[in-house]
């Protein structure tokens, strides 16, 4: 059944209808998704509130303080997300739902859910994904059987100006060898990716960082502190595209421990600019008596390290005896420490890690 | 520009917004939020530059709550997309004019972009950064102008200073609520619920 149900709509927007082999399109199909774009609503916005949304989803769109452009955009994502699970799930499990049975909800961090109302459901763990996004009066929405992100941007509205805070010196350097548009794909890949993993970009923008840009296939690659995803991109029309599906299996990278001995050396010396330490850290630097730690900052040296390699380690347990054997730590040593429970999270689920 | 009053402040910040979402001024209140408004991540990526390039100031590019997760670690205060008691108590310490029923019962971490979002947030944050940007040089009591990045330089006797950024600033308030309100023992042995 079509989420737009029995209602007359415009098909000329909506790639949905009318399927449009568009190179998004394409990626989604051969990678199990269903992608569906709308450039416009296809009836009235409010017939078509009435029609698709749910009776949570009407009291929302209702009670929206939002200026209109705001609450249509809402509504025209809403319309292409409930559509892209819609075919879907008939597409996968021969599942026939309308509009209104199909809800998205935000869950805590504001990622949508989708959330079943009607009769019949996928087999457990098999729950539909999916990911929204607008941009000047388009929306785009991709499901899939894992979790997922889309972004799109309009190539119109934007100029470069934006690249200085969105981008290290060594993402900037990568674009320059690029068409301008290659700014607006390097955003987006990092909004799936962020949207993907469920927290989108409130690690903060450089916490995803672009090491590889392909002109030739569109594909993006973005590290996070342990992994690497390639995220699709692709300009169709005026907007810019990309999209990603993190999928069981996802690589970790094992760091070396020359790698792990550079983080470390190179977060102290972020550390000690905000602590006025001005010495140079070396590998044998002592961290309590020569860099002058206390509990809270090894706490935050702690938190940062596990946060960085997103793997709890027992540190608590090793400054508790090195209180206890009354010495100190060396840069090394926690290196060593680091290095060793790595491996040892690495090991436990065969060389994969899912944040989720 | 320590004497920029919030009203001076709003007013000029409702022109930047204006501008950069392409709405009407009078459309941008204290309390709107720049969602509500059609802000999407780049418009604030957008507004953010202005701000800095108009205040002379240096926002954080992190909300409070991210930075101060950083320094408690995990789940301290934040839990599977919800506030902690402990992350409520940040909040209202860190936001005394916010509703105390606000953070009653579930507050989903999503719902702090109410706070976060809103013109009033901003425009008080801005005025707070606003009086780390001297108007007039220390040494000579020349005018400041712009410089190179963050800095700024006496047009008069071409001393720099570099400003203070706003996640520097967030940073130690975390630091200090941690060890005044939230861990006031410092110095004790790191507990095991800190780090983990």
């Amino acid at each position: 059944m079509s989420a737009f149900g029995s209602i007359g709509c415009d098909p000329s927007v909506t790639r949905a209808i009318t399927p449009v082999a568009s190179p998004l399109d394409v990626w989604a199909e051969s990678h199990g998704a269903v992608c569906c774009r709308l450039d416009g609503f296809p009836c009235d916005p409010g017939v078509l509130a009435e029609t698709i949304l749910s009776p949570g989803e009407r009291a929302h769109w209702l009670s929206m303080r939002a200026v209109e452009k705001r609450r249509r955009e809402w509504l025209l994502g809403r319309c292409a997300a409930k559509q892209a699970v819609s075919l879907l799930l008939e597409k996968r499990w021969n599942m026939r739902l309308s509009s209104q049975e199909i809800e998205i909800v935000p869950d805590g961090y504001g990622c949508p859910q989708v959330k079943l109302n009607g009769t019949g459901s996928p087999p457990p763990g098999r729950l539909p994904h999916v990911s929204i996004a607008h941009s000047d009066g388009t929306a785009v929405a991709m499901a899939a059987c894992d979790p997922l992100g889309v972004d799109l941007e309009s190539l119109s509205r934007r100029g470069e100006d934006f690249e200085s805070i969105a981008f290290s010196a060594d993402e900037r350097a990568l674009r320059a060898h690029l068409p301008a548009e290659w700014a607006l794909r390097m955003w987006c890949a990092k909004e799936a990716v962020g949207k993907a993993l469920g927290r989108g970009l409130s690690a903060g923008l450089l916490a995803f960082h672009i090491t590889r840009a392909d002109a030739e296939t569109g594909a993006i690659q973005v590290e996070t502190a342990r992994q690497s995803f390639t995220v699709y991109t692709a300009r169709e029309s005026n907007f810019v595209f990309s999209a990603m599906i993190y999928q069981q299996g996802a690589v970790l990278m094992r760091p070396s421990r020359q790698e792990i001995l550079d983080y470390l050396l190179h977060k102290l010396g972020e550390l000690a600019q905000d602590w006025d330490y001005t010495d140079p850290i070396r590998p044998e630097s002592l961290l309590f008596t020569e860099l002058g730690y206390g509990s809270l900052e090894a706490v935050v040296l702690c938190t940062a390290i596990q946060e960085h390699y997103q793997t709890p380690m027992p540190f608590a347990e090793l400054l508790a005896e090195i209180g206890q054997q009354q010495r100190d730590l060396s840069i090394n040593e926690l290196t060593d420490f680091v290095d060793t429970h790595l491996a040892g999270a690495a090991g436990a689920d065969g060389g994969t890690r899912r944040i989720q | 520009m320590p004497d920029m009053s919030e009203t001076e402040v709003f007013e000029k910040f409702a022109q930047i917004v204006a501008k950069s979402l392409r709405v009407d001024a009078g459309q941008v209140h204290m309390d709107t939020h720049l969602t509500d408004l059609g802000a999407e991540s780049l418009d604030l990526i957008e507004i953010t530059m202005e701000t800095e390039t108009q205040f002379h100031i240096f926002l954080p590019d992190k909300s409070i709550l991210e930075t101060a997760v950083e320094v408690f670690g995990p789940d301290v205060l934040e839990k599977d997309g919800y506030l902690t008691e402990a992350g409520k108590q940040l909040m209202l310490r860190r936001m005394p004019e916010a509703d105390a029923q606000a953070f009653a019962g579930e507050v989903a971490i999503k719902d702090l972009q109410h706070y976060f979002l809103k013109v009033s947030t901003w425009v008080r944050m801005v005025q707070g950064l606003a009086h780390y940007t001297p108007a007039a040089c220390a040494a000579c009591g020349g005018p400041m102008v712009s410089s190179q990045g963050f800095r700024m330089k006496c047009s008069k006797c071409g001393q720099e200073i570099t400003l203070r950024s706003g996640e520097e600033l967030n940073r130690e308030w975390v630091r200090e609520y941690y060890d005044r309100e939230y861990h006031p023992q410092a110095g004790t042995p790191v507990s095991a619920a800190a780090v983990q």
